[in-house]
């Protein structure tokens, strides 16, 4: 089945109810790979699946990204190296990689953005053709945003 | 399904400004690193491009238009345009503290700068993200959806970088060294490079390629994942293993980086094929990796020039890189493994001369 969760915005609580049904709260990650798995849980909690099916392709979009913790690297930049847990979670990829680790799952994951929201969907849906793909797309910041669909395979 | 070919490829480099001088800086044995000092005052061997000019967009600009033509891409500019890059414009944000921009601000910028029409996309995987571009590349162009399409893979000076990489410990004091004796951290650069997929017949098809995200050491290599990744490109591309004549490693001199590569190619391969790695002569170019090398490889099976390791090798890892060109070049692996968990691979074809 398909299914579909918009976090937009997400409840006021959404990290405590992210421990929660994770169990513990994540570690060392950052703002924006938070969000990113509190929106792909529930969508996938919502298509009845607890682990992200092999095959399965996952793809994420923001137009800002995780631009909090690349600010603050960029700081701490200034006066000597940057923290590594903050230089990493600047990197949108280290979501891919929570993600991968929390939904059980090893497989195709991209970052790719682009302005026209639909031309992406239409890619995702494309690409979902034989074994279903996760699509979400997360935004950090003063309105944060955390929007994913399960597109089952065809 | 289509086919998609590499019809064209540009690169700039710290080799030199385009594939034509990077050739001619390999054969006299190539350019050592420079120093890239921080604000901090710590320092690391980085492979720069000779360009020392101060505005960092102006030279991004320059750089871009120039590798983009170099492509051969910018007499069809109606396909889709993928900027790939793990740094994407940051070394412009650190000099005009201007956050307000968003992440496709800078693809908005290349767009423009290329008068590109058709659709532009974002890539941002770290090291593998020009190799997940030329992905979804190949697979737009192979769906039938464009005749062609211009993977970008844009690595430009920034101190976030280089400060990042060095506060992992995962930078060498030294000139990098894969699958060296001594081998002890990488060395980073700057690169811009062009892929120009078509499908239009080349000497070079795009056979298949698998990208694997594997979280469970986000800072390093994977063996299980790199198998993946390798078979998943085999497989896609209807490649056994023993048609594979030479393989483009990852090796960029991280101790263990290098023996988990290797390792899970003595799971595939038996005996290996030619090995080559591309790092000691371009750096690390980060998300620029995958294109620069894709585009510096081919042209080094043209020219028949080969890097030379320059250091002793590590034994013990049973490795022997190239060279000259195989006898038999029909098919090469190329690896593009990193950072965030990724783990890409994908196979070349050599077109029948």
């Amino acid at each position: 089945m398909n299914a579909h969760y918009a976090g937009t915005p997400p409840p006021a609580d959404w990290r405590e109810r992210l421990a929660a049904r994770l169990g513990q709260r994540p570690r060392r990650i950052g703002v924006w790979a938070e969000l990113a798995l509190y929106g792909a849980r529930r969508c996938l909690d919502a298509a009845g699946l607890d682990v992200l099916p092999a095959g399965a392709l996952l793809r994420a979009a923001s137009l800002r990204g995780p631009m909090q913790a690349t600010r603050e690297a960029v700081e701490q930049g200034k006066s000597g190296l940057p923290m590594p847990f903050t230089f990493l979670q600047s990197q949108p990829c280290q979501a891919l990689a929570t993600l991968s680790v929390a939904l059980g799952w090893q497989g195709d994951a991209r970052f790719i953005a682009c302005r026209d929201r639909e031309l992406l969907l239409r890619m995702a849906e494309r690409e979902a053709e034989r074994h279903g793909v996760l699509y979400g797309w997360i935004e950090e910041g003063a309105k944060p945003s955390t929007e994913w669909w399960w597109i089952g395979a065809a | 399904m289509k086919d998609a070919y590499i019809a064209g490829s540009g690169l700039a480099s710290a080799l030199g400004s385009d594939l034509p001088a990077a050739i001619e800086a390999l054969r006299e044995g190539g350019v050592a690193p420079r120093r890239f000092e921080l604000p901090s005052g710590n320092a690391w061997p980085y492979h720069a491009i000779d360009d020392d000019c101060a505005d960092w967009s102006a030279r991004a600009e320059r750089i871009v238009r120039r590798v983009a033509a170099e492509s051969g891409a910018l007499s069809m500019r109606d396909g889709p345009l993928f900027v790939a890059s793990s740094s994407v414009d940051i070394g412009a944000r650190e000099l005009d503290r201007r956050f307000e921009h968003d992440m496709l601000a800078f693809a908005d910028g290349v767009q423009h700068w290329l008068d590109w029409r058709g659709p532009v996309y974002s890539v941002c995987t770290a090291c593998t993200s020009s190799m997940v571009a030329l992905f979804s590349a190949a697979d737009c162009v192979r769906a039938g959806l464009c005749e062609s399409a211009l993977v970008l893979g844009v690595e430009l000076r920034n101190a976030l970088s280089v400060g990042g990489f060095g506060a992992m410990q995962l930078l060498s004091q030294r000139p990098a060294r894969p699958l060296g004796a001594a081998r002890d951290g990488l060395v980073l650069g700057e690169a811009v490079a062009a892929l120009h997929v078509s499908r239009e017949p080349a000497p070079w098809r795009f056979a298949g390629g698998a990208n694997v995200t594997d979280g469970r050491d986000p800072a390093g290599i994977v063996p299980d994942a790199v198998e993946a990744a390798c078979r998943g490109a085999l497989a896609s591309s209807g490649v056994v293993p023993g048609a594979i004549d030479l393989v483009k490693l990852q090796a960029a001199g991280s101790p263990s980086g290098d023996a988990n590569e290797l390792c899970a190619l003595e799971r595939i391969f038996d005996p290996l094929p030619s090995l080559t790695t591309l790092k000691s002569a371009l750096g690390h170019t980060l998300g620029a990796s995958g294109a620069a090398e894709i585009a510096l490889l081919v042209a080094c099976i043209d020219a028949g020039v080969w890097p030379d390791a320059g250091h002793p090798l590590d034994r013990s890892l049973g490795a022997r890189l190239v060279a000259r060109t195989p006898e038999r070049l029909r098919h090469a692996l190329v690896n593009i493994l990193g950072f965030g968990g990724g783990h890409t691979a994908c196979v070349l074809e050599a077109s029948p001369r």
